[in-house]
């Protein structure tokens, strides 16, 4: 309990949120109460939905007019106890310099139309720190500490010229350079891919501890909380369920939530529960050197080979912008191959147009990355699943009107969902009216493109496990695509790493670990290095008494 | 940048030679002999039948009826490009020249119209977004929608009745310049005011919500310097509606022009209808084409001028 | 959830709209004066119990007058701007849809050949050169006012055809036919009719604009732009010639104005669920 010796920084008692929707009143946060202390890192965990962003909203003043603080205090070390309840600018003067704030998506927190130079200037100047020194060179200097190797000419730059992982970066050092005492990163990387996430994390982590700066870091990634917190909050429909030191609460859950949260990440293994049929002469389908450019210079598929067998479960592993949703969109026509071919039952499908095109979909159907956006927002649940039944003539109405309600109950959506439509329905309810809709014309081949990674840890863990359930009910194959080494590990017999535009190695799905190419090594390395770095709690507390002094 | 303004700039030409010719075959297909009206209804009974042939031969060779359609639209395209927009039936001088007159009237007062227009709807739109959901926020929009109701020469009337009439703080017959030009020109505000209230308010609520002014007040930034911030974006997302609006009023200003007897170009073309007087509405129609794609070109520039997302070409920094 | 986003304003607009119309295409069955008739003995009279608005300078009722002329201009500007929407949703649809093919270029030429000419600078060419009437002002208006549904309709196509639910509609192999009707085309039925009731209420300005110069429908036949053009010569002094045409101008327009600011808020089906 080294923890408790140090020095608090931060302390919240009793915050009440509400939000007004029309004429009701909803509380949103109740009771919040917690202490941050000197150079620790506070994860707050939870799903969509339990608060967390409001919570860092209602610290920083930023509340949308909607909402309303019933109560609350803020005391910040060194300053006089502050009533959250009580409007006025008392926090103009704690943002930046007392409290900072790291944005999910660092692309749209900074101006497009300003220079990052500009940032810095104006940020400095509100603080006035900018008449002593040039803004430039405290500018400069911080990028430098945030691993940029040419901060002039980062400087110079606008923010649609920055990747998002330099934008969080730049972000970093504009929140740094006004020396807060408490940062409150709000999802920093989720919206990067892996190698960037790892970047952004060490750096977040290395100067944490070099300045001795309390974070608290919003998340709703275990894996992530795991390996940075020295403490973490559970939050669940508005109130803190369980907190305390990180390995003790994920190691012994108190809190009936943090074992379903925890329980979400351990998904069982498919590779004992499907044993993959023996046929393997002629594979349902065959890709052979796919190439695809959408007329660019740039090849995005660059010569893509891969089998796929009957019941067969492959996964396609690969960060954001290697070409594997082109490689879905090229099997299924909404994006025609340049060169290559693609068979389906050993038959030439790649340049197949208009009605014969049009029959492939009883034999390969997709399943999209943005659900909401794949489903019609008119229609029903229902219809949206009879639609394609209805483009084959297939049955007659009422048994169409039947095996939609088959589907919908297979996928777990009630009687009374069935009529809402998607905009009345959560995420995770339109990926499984989704499924339900790819299903409906029995087909052999399930293409997932990234069919998960947009949902919370459990919903994510629940569509999975009714991925496998179906695959063993109906018995088709799947082409599972992600950019998630966990998603995969546990569901794909097979599992092919992709990297700019091609495989350069496929492995049963149990073996991924032992991978020999770099870039399969890469993205275990990002993806392992946080859960591997937190396993020995002991590791974690020597690095605390360092920090400490 | 360079290559897109080029091709706006290319296709800004190909608009104008395809409005030309819309024109050309508009009067083309106008009922009615060019030749005959210019020459007029007296001469055709005062003369006899044979001088009066000759003399529409002679006057159809002069402004080029004759020959084939294509040969016509050349001639005719040929003088525009010297400048010569033809003679007015009515005045008999070149309508070139008499255009030329009139121009800096209408440029005057559509120029200012907009001063207005764009100042009140910064201004307006500006308190109205931050004080969104407020009792003035509510009675600008009301205000917006109302004056949005009203036909411009409605306003124009009552203004004049109101500000001339009554409280005799306007004269309609003095001389040209600003003590006559205010009127006119506040009418022609106010008509496009609403819509660049309402542009200005939800440009501004829009960019109040983005992520980077959540960002800039989680440094501590004061409000005011965020409001500023963002009114960069708003000012740039503006500037399309401002060259709308410019355009608008200059074609709307024959309404006023009307009203107050403003000496511009819409009272010209006005007597042109009057007098069925051809070449005055043709050059009429020309100017203000040219007008149009002309604003929109600079409109078009100023983006590439101003806009970073346009200037500046993505680099690749990917691997820094 | 029931008091939903721009409701008022809708209900408001719609009650006001019912108010006006049904006098005015009600006009000729109730007992009022002839619109035409004149009477030189009450001639630009100061409204009154007899004359509600006043009469003109022949001595015609104005109230009577403003009914009768209402049917015209809404009827004429309704059925102009109809035409324009269905011409332009057609061609905007067919040019979304086939994006990139000659007619898709062709049509976008043609609308910035058009869109650089001013809606009432080609109205008073067309004066010009074909005569002063209301039926001329609508023909300028169908060759005009279509652009601006073919625009919009083009643009809603081409952004839904790239969407994620056209896609998926092309994977679960619904013909592409279907998925013009079915996907396509409903996503612009909103915004088209949430234009066009703006467009209608422009329309009424405009023609009331060009009417006013003397451009639009001609004497006697009663017209809300003739009657203002009509009244012009003597609002110096008796400003209320005006009232009558110019207040049912106004009230038509603001009526058109509030049901498309209500129908504009309840359009999108995921707008409405926000906080």
């Amino acid at each position: 309990m080294e923890i408790a010796d140090k020095r608090e920084r931060l302390q919240i008692e009793n915050l009440e949120v509400t939000y007004r929707q029309n004429d009701n009143v909803h509380t949103v946060l109740d009771g919040i109460s917690f202490t941050m202390y000197e150079g620790e890192i506070l994860s707050l965990l939870g799903e969509s939905g339990s608060g967390k962003s409001t919570i860092a909203k209602a610290l920083i003043g930023l509340l949308p007019p909607s909402a309303a603080i019933k109560s609350g205090t803020l005391g910040l070390d060194g300053e006089p106890v502050i009533f959250l309840s009580q409007p006025g600018g008392a926090w103009n003067r704690l943002r930046g310099r007392g409290i900072a704030m790291l944005f999910q998506d660092a692309r749209l927190a900074l101006n497009p139309v300003m220079s990052i130079h500009a940032h810095f200037r104006e940020t400095l100047r509100a603080h006035r720190l900018a008449p002593k020194q040039d803004p430039s060179s405290i500018g400069a200097g911080w990028l430098a500490r945030l691993g940029f190797a040419d901060p002039a000419r980062i400087l110079r730059s606008y923010p649609h010229e920055l990747s998002g992982g330099m934008c969080q970066r730049v972000c970093l050092a504009l929140a740094l350079c006004l020396r807060p005492q408490v940062l409150i990163a709000d999802e920093p990387t989720s919206a990067l891919d892996t190698v960037n996430q790892g970047e952004v994390l060490d750096l977040l982590q290395s100067l944490q501890q070099e300045l001795g700066l309390s974070v608290l870091l919003i998340t709703h990634d275990l894996n992530l909380a795991e390996a940075l917190s020295h403490r973490v909050m559970i939050l669940d429909k508005g109130r803190i369920v369980e907190k305390g030191e990180t390995a003790r609460v994920l190691a012994q859950p108190k809190h009936g939530y943090t074992r379903q949260l925890l329980a979400a990440r351990n998904l069982t293994s498919l590779s004992e529960a499907v044993s993959v049929s023996g046929r393997r002469d002629v594979p349902l389908l065959e890709l052979q050197d796919l190439k695809q450019s959408h007329g660019s210079q740039r090849r995005i598929l660059n010569g893509v080979n891969l089998r796929l067998h009957d019941r067969e479960i492959i996964g396609i592993l690969g960060q954001s912008g290697c070409g594997k949703s082109t490689l879905a969109r090229c099997i299924v026509g909404l994006d025609p191959a340049d060169a290559g071919t693609v068979r389906f039952r050993g038959r030439d499908i790649t340049r197949f147009k208009g009605r014969a095109r049009r029959k492939l979909a009883r034999h390969i159907q997709l399943v999209f990355q943005d659900a909401r956006a794949s489903l019609n927002p008119r229609r029903s649940a229902l219809e949206l699943v009879q639609a394609s039944l209805h483009a084959f003539r297939i049955g007659s109405r009422r048994e169409r009107l039947e095996r939609a309600r088959f589907l919908l109950n297979e996928v777990g959506i009630k009687e009374a969902a069935q009529h809402r439509r998607p905009p009345q329905l959560s995420t995770g309810q339109c990926q499984r009216i989704a499924i339900a809709r790819a299903l409906a014309l029995r087909p052999e081949i399930l293409i997932c493109d990234e069919a998960v990674s947009a949902l919370d840890m459990s919903v994510q863990a629940q569509i999975l496990e009714l991925l496998q359930r179906l695959h063993r009910q109906f018995g088709f194959s799947i082409l599972m695509i992600s950019h998630d080494v966990r998603v995969l590990r546990t569901f794909c017999h097979q599992i092919a790493v992709m990297h700019e535009g091609r495989f350069v190695e496929q492995l049963p799905g149990s073996r991924l670990a032992s991978g020999e190419h770099d870039h399969t090594r890469l993205l275990l390395r990002s993806a392992d290095r946080l859960e591997a770095e937190a396993r020995p709690a002991s590791a974690r507390e020597t690095n605390m008494t360092h920090s400490s002094h | 940048m360079g290559r897109r303004l080029l091709l706006t700039f290319l296709q800004t030409l190909m608009t104008v030679f395809a409005a030309s010719i819309v024109l050309f075959a508009l009067i083309r297909l106008a009922p009615g002999d060019p030749a005959k009206l210019l020459i007029g209804r007296t001469m055709e009974i005062a003369l006899d039948e044979r001088t009066y042939a000759k003399m529409l031969g002679e006057m159809r060779t002069e402004m080029g009826l004759t020959g084939s359609w294509f040969s016509q639209y050349l001639s005719w395209a040929g003088s525009l490009l010297r400048m010569d927009l033809g003679t007015s039936f009515y005045t008999q001088r070149a309508v070139a020249a008499e255009i030329g007159e009139r121009l800096p009237a209408t440029f005057l007062l559509a120029g200012t119209a907009l001063l207005i227009q764009v100042g009140i709807g910064l201004l307006i739109g500006m308190l109205s977004a931050l004080h969104a959901g407020t009792l003035l926020d509510t009675l600008v929009r009301l205000g917006c929608v109302l004056l949005a109701s009203v036909p411009g020469f409605v306003i124009g009337l009552l203004l004049l009745l109101a500000l001339a009439v009554k409280l005799e703080l306007y004269a309609i017959g003095s001389e040209a310049g600003l003590s006559r030009l205010w009127l006119p020109a506040l009418t022609l505000g106010l008509l496009g005011a609403p819509q660049m209230i309402r542009v200005v308010r939800a440009n501004l609520l829009s960019e109040l919500g983005q992520v980077y002014v959540q960002s800039a007040l989680s440094r501590g930034l004061g409000t005011r310097r965020v409001v500023g911030h963002a009114m960069r974006n708003v000012l740039l997302s503006t500037i399309t509606l401002i060259g709308l609006s410019l355009t608008a009023s200059i074609s709307g200003a024959v309404v006023i022009e009307s009203i107050f007897a403003w000496p511009g170009l819409g009272e010209y073309a006005l007597n042109g209808i009057l007098h069925k007087d051809y070449p005055a509405l043709q050059g009429y129609a020309l100017v203000t084409v040219l007008s149009v794609v002309g604003i929109h070109l600079t409109v078009e520039a100023l983006y590439v001028w101003l806009d970073p997302r346009i200037t500046r070409r993505k680099k690749e920094a990917a691997h820094e | 959830m029931n008091s939903r986003r721009g409701s008022h304003t809708l209900v408001f607009g719609m009650v006001m709209l019912v108010l006006l119309a049904v006098p005015i295409f009600a006009a000729p069955w109730l007992s009022l004066d002839d619109p035409l008739a004149m009477n030189a003995g009450a001639r630009l009279a100061r409204p009154s119990l007899e004359h509600p608005l006043g009469t003109d300078r022949f001595g015609r009722d104005l109230l009577t007058r403003t009914l009768h002329g209402g049917r015209t201009t809404l009827l004429s500007c309704g059925l102009a701007l109809g035409s324009a929407l269905a011409v332009g949703m057609l061609l905007g649809a067919l040019a979304g849809m086939f994006h990139g093919s000659w007619f898709d270029i062709v049509l976008m030429r043609i609308i910035d050949v058009l869109l650089a000419f001013p809606f009432m600078v080609f109205a008073m060419v067309i004066a010009a050169l074909f005569g002063t009437s209301l039926f001329h002002l609508l023909l300028a208006v169908v060759i005009l006012w279509w652009v601006n549904f073919a625009r919009l309709t083009r643009s809603i196509v081409l952004n839904t055809r790239k969407s994620t639910s056209v896609d998926a509609a092309f994977v679960l192999g619904i013909s592409p036919l279907r998925i013009l009707l079915k996907e396509l085309l409903p996503q612009a039925f909103g915004p088209v009719l949430v234009l066009a009731t703006f467009e209608l209420g422009h329309l009424i300005l405009a023609i009331a604009a060009l009417s006013f110069l003397g451009l639009g429908s001609q004497p006697p036949s009663p017209e809300w732009g003739s009657m203002l053009a009509d009244g012009r010569a003597h609002f110096m002094t008796t400003p209320h010639v005006l009232l009558g045409p110019a207040l049912f101008i106004v009230l038509t327009v603001l009526a058109f104005n509030c049901i498309g600011e209500g129908l504009r808020d309840r359009i999108d089906p995921y707008e409405k669920h926000r906080i």
